[in-house]
């Protein structure tokens, strides 16, 4: 019907080649030498930080934390917005699928990634060190820590021990690894299947995604509770999970629009990308910025409203001593740049210019996660201070995101970049205009 | 001022957006300044065919969202360090995160009706006459089904004669003269 309604000069046919075009080996290589390069970067750093101040591996392991979260970040929030996708539907999110589910299979890394926190969680969290009610009053004694962390430490073990850590970190792993193992595993089948059976799948899709985002909600709030707010044992917010996960949908649609444009050089996205789904993923991230200034500030003014002296203390670290630049930068660059730069049709509708601005989101979320991360430890708060470690948050999440992304290439690789047998495919080759 | 009389323009209907485009596309190339589509959806496709491509409603919701803010945020400032300076635990009366939601609260709201304002003061809404409603098919049709080009009578190009011949070349369903 469309063709007959719209003439020969806006035919579309769908490519014949589905699969990832053979560049997406040279991204995979290239990948992997700036992983080389910067993770012997990282070493050097390490090694030059534990000379100065002793603190170098303590900068490697914090600089892994952000690495960790950065790569958790696209691997779950792949997940939960291609379950987001299987249910809401929508042209752009049929260009997204593959890459979404992509980023989801590469969980097993960001487990291998969360490991080595495990092991030296000791290093990195209060409570893992000081693990009895006599330790920790020993550590008070001699100073190490203050009274209101021995109060919470003390108060929060039953939650906040190394043994809860682990397993209910696992849980959620086994949690995310099922939903990525099971829309994956289905996804094949239904591409197998008739386009006869499509509604059945649609239904079945829905009806695994609708309770996994549901759960998603509640994992990603344990999972960025533990690791990360953890740190600061005396500190908690109850938006925090809430902030982790808005940031995923941040970095998950900025990254699929960088991938979905690089990709859109070759078929089948050439075909496939049409400038208004550029545009409405352009539009969808705006929405991601705002809501991401919209809960960061709202926490922000509650603490600072009630100017509670077990909360204001978390924002002061992150304030005083030199880290209210760091804090303006991350405005600036977390919501300003982005902010104004996606107001613009123009931009939304440029492949250069918008993957520009969503190379530029994800450096802002690494940003965001240095001034969450760095001021936790007692060297660092309110204090923000030059040293060779502090350099490897540079460098350390710039390797680690590198394997990641080689990762992810290889993933893409194995099958095809589109869903056929779905409604939506048929649209997405119309002409842009049927669609106004 | 005297009703206008005479021709307004030469009304063309199509059956598809598809051929509306590729005609207007036509007309534009060949010249054609003082023409118009008129379509039952927004069809981008169409105003681009005909070179319209900017409007000043974004230049106006800008104006009016940072105005609205900037003016809530003075207000405020006013109000909380020189009219009525008040000591809320401590804090100091120049108090900016507090301000920020009821600044950007108007920024949203100014921005909205500057839009929407701006918009109707820019596009001449509400008009309650249009010479295209003298066209019986434009009634009928033009917010449900029809897809139509209009050639101004204003276009210096315009010749009733030749311009109908020209736009029968289009390969409309019909074409008819328009009175103001």
């Amino acid at each position: 019907m469309a063709e007959e309604l719209h003439g020969a000069i806006f035919d579309r046919p769908l490519p014949k080649e589905l699969g990832a075009p053979a560049f997406v080996d040279g991204w995979r290589n290239r990948a992997l030498v700036v992983c080389v390069i910067f993770a012997a970067a990282t070493v050097i750093l390490a090694f030059l930080g534990q000379a100065q101040d002793g603190l170098g591996w303590d900068h490697f392991l914090r600089a892994w934390m952000l690495g960790l979260m950065l790569t958790f970040g696209f691997a779950v929030g792949g997940l939960a917005l291609l379950m987001v996708q299987y249910c809401s539907g929508g042209k752009y999110g049929l260009l997204l699928r593959r890459p979404l589910e992509a980023m989801s299979r590469t969980l097993p890394l960001v487990f291998v990634y969360w490991i080595v926190i495990a092991i030296f969680m000791k290093r990195l969290f209060l409570w893992a060190r000081y693990t009895t009610v006599s330790s920790t009053a020993a550590a008070l004694k001699d100073g190490l820590i203050n009274e209101a962390q021995a109060h919470c430490l003390d108060f929060k073990r039953p939650m906040l021990n190394p043994f809860a850590f682990v397993g209910v970190s696992v849980l959620c792993f086994v949690i995310w690894g099922l939903y990525a193992w099971k829309l994956k595993s289905m996804a094949l089948r239904r591409d197998a299947e008739g386009p006869e059976t499509t509604p059945r799948w649609i239904k079945k899709f829905e009806n695994w995604s609708g309770p996994g985002i549901v759960v998603y909600a509640v994992t990603i709030t344990v999972a960025s509770v533990y690791w990360v707010m953890s740190m600061d044992v005396t500190w908690f917010s109850t938006v925090y999970g809430l902030l982790y996960l808005v940031e995923q949908g941040f970095l998950v649609l900025a990254f699929g629009i960088i991938v979905a444009i690089a990709l859109s050089k070759a078929e089948p996205f050439h075909t496939l990308l049409r400038q208004t789904e550029q545009h409405d993923l352009g539009k969808l991230t705006f929405a991601f910025v705002m809501l991401n200034i919209y809960l960061n500030f709202g926490q922000f003014l509650i603490i600072w409203s009630g100017n509670l002296p077990n909360e204001i203390n978390w924002y002061l670290d992150r304030i005083r001593g030199g880290w209210g630049v760091v804090i303006t930068l991350d405005f600036i660059f977390h919501w300003l740049v982005p902010f104004t730069l996606l107001l613009s049709r123009d931009l939304k509708r440029n492949k250069k210019r918008l993957t520009r601005v969503c190379q530029f989101m994800i450096f802002a979320v690494a940003v965001n996660l240095f001034w969450l991360i760095e001021p936790n430890f007692k060297d660092a708060a309110r204090n923000l201070h030059f040293s060779w470690g502090i350099l490897e948050y540079a460098t350390l999440p710039v390797a680690m995101t590198a394997l990641w992304v080689a990762a992810f290439c290889m993933r893409l690789k194995t099958r095809p970049l589109v869903q056929v047998n779905d409604p939506h495919l048929a649209e997405i080759l119309e002409p842009e205009h049927a669609h106004a | 001022m005297p009703p206008r009389e005479g021709t307004y323009g030469l009304l063309a209907e199509f059956r598809t957006p598809g051929d509306l485009v590729r005609a207007a596309r036509q007309a534009h190339e060949d010249g054609w300044r003082r023409l118009d589509c008129y379509t039952p959806y927004p069809l981008e496709e169409a105003a681009e065919a005909i070179g319209f491509h900017r409007n000043k409603v974004p230049l106006v919701t800008l104006i009016g969202g940072l105005l609205g803010g900037a003016a809530m945020f003075a207000l405020e400032t006013w109000i909380s360090v020189i009219a009525f300076p008040l000591n809320i635990a401590g804090r100091p009366t120049y108090s900016w995160p507090a301000f920020l939601v009821p600044a950007y609260e108007w920024t949203i709201l100014w921005a909205g009706l500057s839009a929407g304002f701006g918009m109707l003061a820019l596009n001449g809404l509400p008009s309650l006459y249009h010479p295209l409603f003298n066209a019986p098919n434009f009634r009928t049709g033009a917010t449900t089904d029809k897809f139509f080009l209009c050639l101004e009578a204003l276009d210096p190009k315009f010749d009733l004669v030749e311009s109908k011949a020209y736009l029968e070349g289009l390969e409309p369903i019909s074409v008819v003269e328009v009175e103001y």
